[in-house]
């Protein structure tokens, strides 16, 4: 991300000339006040905004210059998990998690193999039949970290994942993503729980009005860093 | 099974999908498409009847011409010789006074009518038969013009001012049904588009899920287009089972109402190649209708 701005009126800035560098397979805490630009410079990544100024590389691609087609080509390589979920209630914790499978056009048996082995890993397979509603915060995030998984995306975005999570769900929940780093997933995940911060020891970007006010390197080597 | 065809399964399996869960929106698409090619389709048998009459008519068209009682018999054949030569004649059939009688008497059902009259009063006549591209308005006036004053002939006459009376009233019901299912097709493309409008609305969190997930437009869109089309096909359907109970129900009561109207008792029904346009123009107008949506509708 080299000198990024994003603004939605003319003189006020959301992300104000932000500069990042982010490896592959990294893991990164992205924190700061309410509406200090977190949503902001996650949206920039999965291009569902355009920066107003600046490039941003993901993936060998330059998002800032991305046309609409190219667009989808990007988000099967990018999970996106967010607060509120985004489940279809009225579609089965099995058809959510395939979405992501269906948009390429996996075919039925293989697709429904990779959605069980995936709900596994995150201990739903059982409740595949099941509608989102029937089940519970934890787990309803769950199935929204299964479906950004299951097309082995190299990046993993999470926008307060835990927010709507009690204390005990949300490490079942960060334990999960911090899994799927292991596997050489590079992990972005806004939050503003600092024991969470505190917990897992990561690099930390502090933004605050728009602009890096901190970057604290990971207390911890990240397991599949490239450099 | 490859990618592609997975595609395509996926995308009609989320427009029947989409049709279930707004059950009664995509009813009213497919009942107001019904309706519409209902008024539509019985409309063009019932000019297609009346223009296969005007067509009969004209196979049937022919001129008489009375000849003059003065005029001896060998120079009444003569005539009939002069006419068949004239601009536009197949054949000329010589109708003596004598055959002319027993016509008349043959009509009549008998010759009471006839029976205080000393002589004959019938004159004989040509029976001008027409080549068939002389049976216009043009050809019978291009043979009129040739026929007038030629000696022997008393008056000439024909239906032609009737057959153009009925022809002006074909076209005018032709226009009459174009105008109705433009009109009625316009107002069916607008609540399938509206239909169609809706199922976005209603399924716009889907919508959203799907663009995080990478679906691309394509994948988006054909289930909606294929919605539309379903929808069209449903209504095409219905239409024509409707069009042909009544065809088959309401047309024996209507029978002899419908004779004096179209002139002719035997109508046809569509064939099959009709039936299939009707059908599939209703397909044409449920895909129309979610393109005119699509286009204006945000959908990935």
């Amino acid at each position: 991300m080299y000198h990024v701005s994003k603004s939605y009126m003319a003189g006020q800035y959301a992300l104000h000339d932000v500069s990042l560098d982010v490896s592959r397979g990294e893991f990164l805490f992205l924190t700061g006040a309410s509406g200090a630009g977190k949503t902001t410079l996650l949206e920039l990544i999965f291009a569902a905004e355009v920066p107003s100024e600046g490039q941003i590389l993901v993936l060998g691609r330059n998002v800032a210059r991305l046309g609409a087609g190219a667009i989808p080509a990007l988000r099967r390589r990018v999970g996106v998990v967010f607060q509120d979920f985004k489940l279809l209630q009225e579609r089965t914790v099995e058809e959510n998690v395939r979405l992501a499978l269906d948009v390429v056009g996996t075919p039925r048996r293989e697709a429904r193999s990779r959605v069980f082995a995936m709900l596994k890993s995150v201990g739903l397979q059982h409740r595949r039949f099941h509608h989102p509603l029937s089940l519970s915060g934890g787990e309803q995030q769950r199935v929204a970290l299964a479906r950004a998984l299951v097309n082995e995306p190299e990046i993993l975005l999470a926008d307060e994942p835990t927010g709507n999570l009690d204390p005990e769900l949300t490490i079942e929940i960060m334990d999960l993503i911090v899994k799927a780093s292991t596997r050489g997933t590079t992990v972005m995940v806004a939050t503003h729980d600092h024991s969470l911060i505190e917990r897992y020891g990561k690099r930390v970007l502090r933004l605050d009005a728009g602009r890096i006010a901190e970057d604290v390197p990971s207390a911890v080597p990240s397991t599949g860093a490239v450099s | 099974m490859n990618r592609g065809l997975m595609l395509i399964l996926i995308a009609f399996a989320n427009s029947l999908r989409g049709i279930r869960n707004a059950a009664t929106t995509s009813s009213m698409a497919i009942l107001t498409i019904a309706i519409v090619l209902v008024l539509a389709g019985a409309a063009s048998l019932l000019v297609e009847n009346m223009a296969g009459v005007l067509e009969e008519f004209g196979a049937e068209l022919r001129l008489t011409a009375y000849l003059d009682d003065t005029v001896p018999p060998e120079d009444q054949r003569h005539l009939a010789q002069t006419v068949a030569a004239a601009p536009g004649v197949d054949r000329v059939v010589f109708i003596s006074k004598e055959e002319a009688l027993r016509r008349f008497e043959r009509i009549a059902g008998g010759d009471e009518l006839l029976a205080g009259l000393d002589e004959n009063p019938l004159p004989a006549s040509l029976e001008i038969h027409l080549r068939p591209e002389a049976r216009t308005a043009e050809g019978i006036a291009i043979l009129d013009a040739s026929l007038d004053g030629l000696p022997g002939i008393d008056e000439l006459a024909h239906g032609q001012e009737w057959i153009e009376g009925y022809a002006r009233a074909v076209a005018l019901a032709r226009t009459a049904a174009g105008t109705i299912t433009i009109v009625l097709g316009l107002a069916a493309l607008l609540i399938v588009a509206n239909t169609i409008r809706l199922a976005l609305y209603a399924r716009r969190d889907e919508l959203e899920i799907l663009a995080l997930v990478g679906a691309s437009r394509t994948f988006v869109r054909v289930p909606f287009m294929l919605e539309g089309t379903i929808q069209g096909l449903l209504g095409g359907l219905i239409a024509l089972l409707v069009v042909f109970g009544a065809f088959e129900l309401v047309l024996p009561q209507v029978r002899t109402a419908l004779e004096l109207v179209v002139g002719r008792a035997d109508l046809r029904f569509f064939s099959t190649a009709e039936s299939i346009r009707l059908v599939l123009s209703g397909a044409g107008l449920g895909l129309l209708g979610s393109i005119t949506a699509l286009v204006g509708g945000r959908t990935a």
